[in-house]
């Protein structure tokens, strides 16, 4: 049942601002069982050999969230990773904190930054006082209106997705994967009074940064999938206040395009997206493409087979209209 | 200097309650955690809440089922009370955004739990603690108050038996700071750490325990420790009793339902001493597993099908997938007796009031006592938020009207240079191997069962460790999130704690709940139905005793 010791060969990111020039990496080898979980052996190491080592860590259970680090550059939880498949994959183990979030010493990162944004969706029910709720009863709610949360109240804030996303690494205006799961998470709460309002807002304050590349859902040690519910909350967005925005605009114009042609009329689409008069700030660029490939420009001609293309928009919106996906 | 008019200390269930209280009573007040309050150890609690709002069930039986697991020892006037409040506390987490599993009907789901007569414990699947540490930390956070997260509670600042405020280290920049309080909530959990097996998070040291004790708070019942039936082998990760409350079953190495023979008419929802001395007999007697990590029995769970176990045992099924390799959907899961719970902790009154004037103590960290000598699972969320809003309306109104703080200077000087002396010792004692040898000597000298040879080894061993820690050394001297700092901290705080725990333990010569003592192993009601006080001395603690609230239930025999 138990296998047998493996050397586990560790480098561990060390850094205290302001007293050390850069950053370096400390090797340790340890002998540990495959499953054994990265953050016993950072705790042997703190331990046995080297208490100055610091890092953040609680509940050893993937429950308090305390200890998201970046493990052989991948965002996750020390305490639920077990060293033999790392070692299997890589060879050794490269122990670095989270990403976009300033260091403040060894694997320890000042997380302002990231609660900061998941202050600013305003994460408490918001209550119409005109309805107040049922006094001395709990609001009665189905399973089937509990299910609509998906795994969003699984989220335990570690801030893995934050660090593996690339659109908060390079914007500070996009609130981040967890602020938006757990807009997500107030926008379907049937107790919650502001779908509306938290929805026209997300709109012009970030929603439409991310780059759906999935790595939040990738990272998020608790399957609340992020990059999911911000697809919801897109759609839903469009439902509640139409397509105002630039990202807005662009999903539908896409689909549009998608739907008539079966394949993108750029100039078209960029149209769609920044209105006429917006189209003028995207000149230098269209110029540069028509100098390069100015067919990209043109009306394209419909694809071949477009009519089965038609036929699975047309499913998808009979679906639509049903109520499920 | 800071100064605020409430502190609570501890960002739990019960600290952000107390707070909540505090702050609605218009008082200015801040809330110091050594976490960040999402990171509290209430959000690690799995199985449930218990109110007695299901058609058919009635707080008359939560308050004799509490009674009766308490084994006599709760104070029946408290239990009432907290008994009564359980329904529209309940309710007001619901209000406040708590996401509950709900039953077909669009009411709140309830689950059966040990040593209770009916299915009252309210859930959110297997994450109860999360779903409301996520509520509460979402409404509070509407309100104004000061943060301190990442900050160390050192210790109180008593003048002429009065507290005055409370000395603490902010890790993030590696300074001690006096804060003047008229009024301070210890709501810092348990000391679980105390023990090496055990399904605490490794941040649970019982600082504000320690604290309240150096300062002349007494301790109350704190021989009385629980240890859950079903933590996961090896890893001690707490699985939690709702598994079977949902229909899970304990067997043996010859694959027999074992819980028969210990509680014939329950089973497997016997009360958790009783299910944990069951599981530690069958294993001493041969009937258990063996294996590297220790004999263990099997928690079966495959029998109540995919759908169930996925979906109301979530949490579980991934800790038994990552943290064991094991399947529950289609293997048994290998598991052993760990320390859970403390039910002692710094005597309160029902308002969360201690014998110090201004300060008062909440949740694990207190007791009131309802728990008695065993707690029932579902009453320790509840007693945290009861008992944290208690407390936090008791600290308010104190504040309101006490004087002004008396803090100076020097206090600040005098509590810290001790452990500034830590870190500049060229030699000495290594914090880590000191609690090291702790965790081993509770573990084997007041663990499930415990006897008076057992116990005296224990307080010789603990004493040398606490004169060795006189010696202790801080080798990291770097000021910024200094663990080995923190680490030595928590350590002197458990050492303290450990010799309260063997102290009472040796002197209560009576087996009842969780104190099981081989040598006497009758409760004797005549001789030790009654709370066991500990105040510091120079020479160790001192023990008193006070009696046992008592309004109507008589003691019987108890047997499940």
């Amino acid at each position: 049942m138990v296998a047998g010791p493996i050397s586990v060969p560790l480098e561990v990111y060390r850094y205290r601002p302001g007293v050390d020039r850069a950053p370096t990496y400390q090797r340790y080898t340890l002998d540990a069982a495959p499953h054994t979980p990265l953050l016993s052996l950072l705790l042997r190491i703190r331990a046995e050999t080297d208490p100055t080592l610091s890092l953040r860590y609680s509940c050893r259970s993937s429950i308090c969230g305390s200890c998201a680090m970046r493990i052989n550059s991948r965002s996750r939880l020390a305490c639920e990773t077990p060293v033999g498949p790392e070692i299997e994959r890589h060879g050794r183990i490269v122990v670095e904190p989270m990403a976009s979030q300033p260091v403040v010493r060894d694997l320890v990162v000042d997380q302002s930054p990231f609660w900061q944004r998941y202050n600013a969706i305003e994460p408490h029910l918001k209550v119409d006082p005109r309805h107040p709720m049922p006094e001395g009863q709990p609001n009665p709610m189905t399973p089937a209106e509990v299910e609509r949360f998906h795994d969003t109240p699984r989220c335990i804030a570690c801030a893995a997705c934050y660090s593996a996303c690339p659109a908060v690494a390079a914007d500070p205006a996009f609130p981040g994967p967890m602020a938006l799961a757990k807009l997500y998470r107030f926008v379907v709460d049937p107790r919650d009074a502001a779908h509306q309002d938290r929805l026209v807002r997300i709109q012009t304050e970030g929603l439409w940064l991310c780059l759906r590349c999935h790595l939040c859902t990738e990272a998020c040690p608790k399957n609340v999938r992020p990059s999911e519910r911000i697809r919801d909350l897109k759609e839903m967005a469009i439902a509640a206040q139409g397509a105002t925005e630039h990202g807005s605009r662009h999903a539908v114009g896409f689909k549009e395009n998608l739907r008539t042609a079966g394949t993108l009329h750029e100039s078209r689409l960029v149209r769609q997206t920044f209105g006429v008069a917006g189209m003028l700030g995207q000149l230098p660029q269209g110029l540069r493409i028509w100098r390069k490939k100015p067919e990209v420009l043109h009306r394209p001609k419909p694809i071949e087979g477009l009519e089965e293309l038609e036929k699975i928009y047309d499913a998808l919106d009979a679906q639509e209209k049903e109520g499920g996906r | 200097m800071l100064r605020h008019e409430v502190v609570v200390v501890g960002a739990g269930l019960a600290g952000q309650r107390a707070a909540l209280a505090a702050v609605e009573a218009g008082r200015d007040v801040a809330l110091l955690t050594k976490l960040h309050p999402l990171r509290s150890h209430s959000g690690a609690a799995q199985g449930g809440i218990n109110a007695a709002v299901g058609a058919g069930d009635s707080v008359e039986t939560h308050i004799f089922d509490t009674v009766k697991g308490s084994d006599y020892l709760g104070d029946q006037d408290a239990i009432e009370f907290f008994c009564r409040e359980a329904g529209p506390t309940v309710v007001e987490m619901e209000h406040f955004g708590t996401i509950f599993s709900r039953a077909d009907d669009g009411s709140l789901a309830r689950r059966p739990f040990g040593g209770a007569h009916f299915p009252r414990t309210i859930y959110a699947a297997d994450r109860t603690g999360l779903a409301l540490l996520q509520a509460l930390w979402e409404r509070l956070g509407k309100e104004h108050f000061t943060l301190y997260a990442e900050w160390d509670v050192t210790s109180l600042i008593v003048r002429d038996g009065k507290l005055q405020g409370l000395v603490a280290l902010d890790r993030t920049r590696g300074e001690f700071q006096e804060i003047a309080a008229k009024a301070v909530v210890l709501a810092t959990g348990p000391a679980g750490r105390i023990y090496a097996k055990t399904t605490n998070a490794h941040s649970c040291t019982g600082d504000g325990i320690a604290v309240a004790y150096d300062a002349g708070a007494a301790l109350k019942d704190m021989e009385f420790v629980q240890f859950h039936p079903t933590a996961l082998l090896e890893s001690s990760i707490l699985i939690t009793e709702g598994a079977r409350g949902e229909g899970g079953l304990l067997k043996n190495a010859s694959g027999e339902r074992f819980m028969f023979r210990y509680a014939p008419n329950v089973q497997e929802l016997a009360s958790r001493d009783v299910v944990s001395r069951a599981i530690v007999t069958e294993v001493k007697e041969g009937r258990g597993f063996p294996g590297p990590y220790g004999g263990y029995v099997h928690l079966e769970l495959m029998h109540l099908g995919k759908e169930k176990v996925e979906s109301r045992l979530q949490e579980i099924c991934d800790y038994a997938r990552r943290f064991a390799g094991i399947d529950p959907v289609t293997e048994p899961i290998p598991v052993y007796p760990a320390q859970h719970y403390m039910m002692g902790g710094i005597g309160t009154d029902v308002h969360g009031a201690t014998n110090v004037p201004g300060l008062f103590a909440a949740g694990e960290a207190a007791c009131v006592s309802i728990h008695g000598a065993n707690r029932l699972g579902g009453n320790s969320l509840l007693e945290t938020l009861v008992f944290g809003r208690e407390a936090g309306k008791a600290a308010a109104a104190f504040a309101a009207t006490a004087p002004t703080p008396q803090v100076h200077d020097a206090d600040l000087e005098g509590a810290t240079a001790p452990l500034r002396a830590w870190s500049s010792r060229s030699d000495g004692e290594d914090p880590s191997a000191l609690r090291a040898e702790m965790q081993r000597t509770m573990e084997e000298c007041a663990g499930i069962y415990r006897n008076e040879a057992g116990l005296l080894e224990g307080i010789r061993r603990i004493r040398a460790l606490r004169q060795r820690f006189a010696n202790v050394r801080v080798v990291d001297r770097s000021t910024v999130f200094n663990l080995n700092l923190t680490d030595a901290l928590e350590t002197g705080h458990m050492l303290e704690l450990a010799e309260v725990i063997l102290v009472g333990a040796f002197a209560r010569t009576e087996s009842r709940g969780a104190h099981s003592r081989t040598d006497y192993p009758k409760r004797d009601d005549a001789r030790w139905m009654r709370h066991t006080l500990a105040r510091r001395s120079t020479d160790g603690p001192v023990l008193d005793y006070a009696p046992v609230g008592f309004t109507r239930f008589e003691p019987t025999e108890r047997v499940y």
